[in-house]
């Protein structure tokens, strides 16, 4: 068990710079995700965390202890990986017990782990079984139960579940959340699905481009993200993003759509903000499909209309496209909501969640 | 897939048998020559015998006895130590590259960075360029007389080495500006040189190392010369194993030999099998580098069965037959005892892909 602290870490592949200046700060026993697309380093990061790459630059510190330069195997980690790189040479026994014969523990010992780790992970009847001839899920057990049996001070899981089927899946993150807080473990999570961070993790440290985006709890990350691509990668179905510019009519400062079909008044703080900031004719105005409300008819707080486009009713919520003016916006209406395609519908949208976003840099204005 | 027509599936079969009937026809001659009498396997009757008329293992006795000087008869040496240094050299020399080659080639899958496609004139020059910067290396050691002597050749190998090393790279620096070939490649190229383009040298070499005529000679040359195919090989069967494997058991806290010995190469097995039968064949059936290498006491199959001629008593078929039939046992045995390995790897199925 111990904390993480990750100092402006920097890898280059050659010419290809995977990341760029990663700083983090993970507490002890914390359950932290690495959110992420495909290529935003954070299997870069994870690695150089377990030592099995170099950092161009930067330093990692487990509690007070530089990592530099300690090898892989001292470090005292556990690493799961995406395809579970269980050895289907062995039984499930030596698949678990390797760590530990390795470091060789006294028989009776590794017996007592190895059965102790096998009945957490309910694999206990498969033991004897050659690990080749596993089921996909039961050989992810398998990996996590040998990273598991060596105790490791911080636990690293990179992409562990994406191979599994969905709803072991769902019960494997269950009791992933379950071992971690029996266990209080220090795990880093590599994911790139928002679902699975939102769910398990305690801190999120979304990245793209080799580069952090934000650091924060899930609601922080949710309600607070700091720029287009947190506020985009962040929920589904996704944010909607309107381009806009700030005027002011008669007094009143207002957001305005490109083509003016949707304008927004603002609170007070909001236009001293904008006034401060200048490049107030390039803004993006984003709002969470959930924080839109339809109206069948014109309605006092309905702002906006619009035509329906398209409708995808997901069972627990019907997802309702509406064309208002250019743009799509994507609005999350109750199960039974059931508009004909092409009828107008009027929208209400929630002004404490509205974000507004500097269209040049996509940083949040706030 | 359609159903063959018939006469497809007529025609198919038909070639299958052509071609299995000409590769089997010689090895069948073999095996009936091995039992025939003399006055079957001569054309003394002019007749042809398809099969032994009169079986006898006459063959193998006259193949497996020894005289000396005995009237009207000469001499025979028995094919017996042939045989026993033909296994001792073969399976010597197959072990030796097959330790040497699994462990580079495990290096080069694993931590080998300057890959890349060149062009094939790229490696050439190369080649070119190693054996010019090596001439002036030459002509000093015939000035100093020692090219023929351990103390010149070892380090000439050395040079040579080296050299190769510097070209590759001045060559990736001003010329290519890119990948020249690696250390895998430059293994390959002693392939380049066919090997009756070489053994003159490899013979004088030998000879100022009192290595001809000698075990270690054979196994040590076997070695080298087979090492580049178990180098490549076993590369390929390498990068299948997925590297999360290797990387699991670091993180565990294993060594790197540890990681060879335990989780990779037990994955290869099947493929370091199938190269040790592959080397092993090379090697047994190697007729040119024994034959410039050996003399009377360390002789091969391949190089005795080309002895089995006297004055008195001409070519000796059937003999050869029967040494020839003895030969094709120990291949013919491995393979079996490998066989399900040849079939496929066992990785299969460690890792999603």
């Amino acid at each position: 068990m111990s904390s993480i602290r990750l100092d402006n870490l920097r890898k280059e592949f050659g010419p290809v710079v995977a990341l760029k200046s990663l700083s983090l700060e993970i507490g002890d026993g914390e359950f932290a995700a690495l959110l992420g697309p495909s290529g935003c380093g954070k299997s870069t990061t994870m690695n150089m965390i377990a030592g099995l790459e170099m950092p161009t630059a930067g330093s990692i510190y487990f509690g007070e202890r530089p990592m530099n330069g300690v090898p892989a195997g001292k470090r005292g980690v556990g690493f799961v990986f995406q395809n579970y790189a269980i050895f289907t040479h062995m039984s499930v026994f030596d698949n678990i017990a390797f760590g530990l014969k390795v470091q060789h523990k006294a028989e009776a010992e590794i017996r007592r782990e190895v059965q102790q780790v096998a009945e957490l992970l309910h694999l206990g009847d498969l033991l004897s079984m050659n690990a080749g001839r596993l089921s996909v899920n039961d050989m992810q057990k398998v990996a996590l139960g040998r990273s598991m049996v060596m105790r490791p001070r911080i636990f690293l899981l990179d992409e562990p579940f994406s191979n599994l089927d969905a709803a072991f899946r769902f019960y494997m993150r269950g009791e992933l959340k379950r071992i971690q807080r029996d266990i209080k473990q220090t795990m880093i999570y590599v994911t790139h699905d928002q679902v699975e961070a939102m769910s398990m993790a305690d801190k999120i440290a979304v990245m793209d481009y080799g580069i952090l985006q934000q650091f924060g709890s899930p609601d922080e990350i949710y309600n607070y993200p700091v720029n287009t691509f947190v506020a985009r990668f962040i929920g589904s179905p996704s944010m909607n993003f309107i381009p806009c510019s700030y005027q002011v009519e008669n007094g009143q400062g207002c957001l305005v759509q490109r083509q003016g079909t949707i304008r927004l008044p603002l609170d007070e703080r909001r236009q001293q903000l904008i006034a401060g900031h200048n490049g107030g004719d390039q803004l993006i105005l984003g709002i969470r499909p959930e924080y839109l409300r339809l109206h069948d008819q014109s309605h006092p707080e309905a702002a906006w209309s619009g035509q329906v486009y398209a409708l995808e009713p997901l069972g627990s919520k019907t997802i309702v496209h509406l064309q208002v003016g250019q743009e799509i916006l994507q609005v999350a209406a109750p199960a039974d909501c059931r508009p004909a395609v092409g009828i107008t519908q009027w929208l209400e949208y929630n002004p404490a969640h509205l974000h507004i976003f500097a269209g040049a840099t996509g940083q949040v204005i706030r | 897939m359609a159903q063959p027509k018939s006469w497809q599936f007529f025609g198919r079969y038909l070639l299958i048998i052509i071609i299995t009937v000409l590769a089997l026809f010689p090895v069948y001659w073999m095996v009936g020559m091995a039992f025939k009498p003399k006055a079957e396997w001569t054309s003394a009757t002019g007749e042809i015998y398809w099969l032994p008329q009169q079986p006898t293992m006459e063959n193998f006795t006259t193949l497996l006895t020894e005289y000396r000087g005995q009237f009207f008869r000469g001499n025979q040496t028995s094919a017996l130590p042939a045989i026993i240094n033909s296994v001792i050299v073969s399976v010597g020399g197959t072990l030796l590259a097959l330790v040497i080659g699994a462990l580079a080639a495990y290096g080069l899958s694993r931590f080998n960075t300057d890959s890349g496609d060149f062009p094939f004139y790229i490696a050439l020059g190369r080649l070119f360029l190693l054996v010019l910067a090596l001439m002036p290396f030459m002509l000093v050691m015939a000035w100093f007389d020692i090219v023929n002597r351990w103390y010149g050749i070892i380090p000439l190998i050395l040079i040579g080495i080296v050299l190769d090393y510097v070209i590759g790279g001045l060559m990736a620096r001003f010329y290519t500006r890119g990948p020249v070939g690696n250390l895998a490649f430059s293994i390959l190229q002693l392939r380049m040189f066919p090997p009756i383009a070489i053994i003159i040298p490899i013979m004088i070499m030998w000879s100022a190392l009192n290595m001809i005529d000698t075990w270690y000679g054979l196994v040590i040359i076997y070695g080298v010369v087979t090492l580049p195919f178990v180098v490549w090989l076993m590369k390929s069967f390498f990068d299948d194993v997925p590297r999360e494997l290797d990387e699991a058991a670091i993180v565990d806290g294993a060594s790197y030999w540890g990681t060879f010995f335990k989780v990779v190469l037990p994955l290869v097995k099947g493929g370091l099998a199938s190269t040790a039968l592959f080397v092993f064949i090379l090697n047994w059936s190697d007729f040119l580098v024994a034959l410039l290498l050996t003399s009377s006491e360390w002789a091969t199959i391949p190089v005795f069965l080309n002895r089995l001629v006297t004055a008195e008593t001409g070519q000796q078929h059937g003999p050869r037959a029967a040494l020839g039939l003895i030969a094709a046992i120990p291949p013919v045995v491995f393979g079996l005892m490998i066989q399900k390995y040849l079939v496929r790897g066992l990785t299969f199925g460690a890792i999603k892909k």
